[in-house]
């Protein structure tokens, strides 16, 4: 019994769990602007460390020993805690995913934790919303709005997206879809995985979507009136938030942790699968992102509305359509499980 | 020990700008966006160009600080989270430069805010500016 708290705490804290995220999330944060100064033929952060692998640890270490400003007419104690709750929620999330073949809390999930998950990053989305309303900024009103204009728009799709890998494996839990891929979903149905990236890119604010946190036109957005450790939790919570984009990416069309090359022990090579496909998934959004410019905001919306949301009605449509077809083809014993 | 050495590499390592125009004829500015471009690249060091006062750690400021901009200029400086460091770029930003004697400008940064760093120059070259931060951040590491 005591063991058992004892693994819990473990898992919870150090690995899968919160330590072994943080650092993921650090090295992604590198590895994003890494590629993203390749592609634009610079060196990236280069001095800090070996080839600038702490330089995520060294913008955060500075930010949260930087003096935390509280501007007057801001709404008191939202402001000062929605970065810290958006965090968490990002991390709550990122919990309930497979990363060594079980979540963090050290079971196999539930029937419906995929809704859960959904959920739960909608709520940090609004909580991300709140903390730029109550910043008492003309632009973090208009960043905020930027964000709820285009999260609402977007969840649907992706929620009815992920609905179209949910259905071709018959589970809501997503243990049960990553581990029921004999063959990767994304290459079965890439009608699918396709939008379910571009859907992907707008939820995380990255390029062509990035206009909640515009430069040239709103200052930085709903961020703009944070600064020391309230700026760094924001900027942590949108770190993770694009690691577990990533995972929950690679967790329904990739196939997650499992991967073709099983020997040893199995907790290494489930979290070695799942980091390269959460690394190959990030590495296609920056790819989309360094090539692409930023939509105007009717844009974005009329791309939401008339030309996202039929794209994922079509995709489920044929989802449907395709699932007894897939399952009669026994050359995939995708769902032999049943 | 170890606290205070950890947070002074961190802030030799991360150093964030904002950049200020307090009325400059744009070529300083120019230089200071050159600093971005792939032949520069100073994120190498670390040093990203932020948009909000909020966000930053060294105040970039060119121009001769015109009467009308001095009171944005003050306030920005104060918008900034302690601590912070102010760079004044180009001629005009050290001593007024080609405007000192002009009745509309208040001749250098250093008249409003204290300046931690002068790069002269009209305008002063990219690795100018690259030299000038360097010092700074010497400064700041100890």
């Amino acid at each position: 019994m005591t063991s058992d708290l004892l693994l819990l705490i473990f898992r919870v804290l150090i690995f899968p769990g919160f330590l072994f995220l943080l650092s993921l999330t650090l090295f992604c944060d590198w590895f994003e602007r890494k590629i993203m100064a390749r592609m634009q033929n610079r060196m990236g952060p280069t001095y800090t460390g070996p080839f600038g692998i702490l330089q995520p640890l060294a913008d955060y270490v500075k930010l949260l020993t930087k003096e935390d400003i509280t501007p007057r007419r801001v709404g008191g104690v939202i402001f000062a805690v929605t970065p810290v709750v958006s965090f968490a929620l990002f991390m709550l999330s990122a919990f309930y995913l497979p990363i060594d073949g079980l979540n963090v809390f050290h079971n196999v999930g539930f029937e419906g934790d995929l809704i859960l998950v959904l959920s739960l990053i909608t709520l940090a989305h609004f909580t991300l919303f709140l903390s730029g309303w109550s910043s008492a900024n003309p632009y973090s009103a208009l960043g905020a709005t930027r964000i709820l204009v285009q999260f609402l728009g977007y969840d649907i799709p992706l929620i009815m997206l992920a609905a179209g890998s949910a259905l071709m494996t018959g589970s809501l839990s997503l243990r049960e879809i990553a581990a029921k891929q004999s063959v990767p979903l994304a290459i079965l149905m890439p009608w699918a995985f396709v939008p379910f990236l571009l859907v992907l890119q707008a939820e995380l604010e990255e390029d062509p979507f990035d206009i909640p946190h515009a430069e040239t036109e709103i200052v930085a957005g709903y961020e703009t009136e944070f600064a020391g450790r309230k700026y760094a939790f924001i900027r942590l919570s949108k770190d993770l938030q694009v690691v577990f984009g990533a995972a929950l990416a690679s967790n329904l069309f990739l196939g997650g942790p499992y991967g073709p090359l099983l020997f040893g022990p199995p907790a290494f090579w489930f979290t070695f699968w799942f980091v390269l496909k959460v690394l190959i998934v990030i590495f296609v959004m920056e790819l989309i992102e360094a090539i692409c410019a930023r939509l105007r905001i009717d844009h974005v919306v009329k791309a939401n509305w008339s030309l996202m949301f039929p794209v994922a009605v079509l995709s489920l449509a044929l989802t449907v359509i395709a699932v007894p077809w897939l399952r009669g083809a026994t050359w995939i014993e995708l769902l032999e499980a049943r | 020990m170890l606290r205070v050495g950890l947070t002074n590499w961190a802030r030799r390592k991360s150093p964030w700008v904002l950049h200020f125009n307090s009325g400059a004829c744009n070529a300083c500015d120019i230089e200071v966006v050159a600093l971005l471009t792939p032949r520069y690249d100073v994120e190498r060091f670390g040093i990203l160009l932020k948009p909000t006062p909020r966000h930053a750690d060294v105040l970039v400021a060119t121009g001769p600080v015109t009467r009308q901009c001095a009171q944005r200029l003050k306030r920005i400086y104060e918008q900034m989270p302690d601590p912070k460091f102010v760079v004044a770029v180009g001629a005009c930003a050290c001593s007024g430069g080609v405007f000192r004697k002009c009745y509309n400008v208040i001749k250098g940064v250093d008249k409003v805010i204290p300046v931690d760093v002068y790069v002269p120059g009209c305008p002063p070259r990219p690795e100018a500016i690259i030299d000038g931060i360097v010092k700074l951040l010497k400064e700041v590491g100890g």
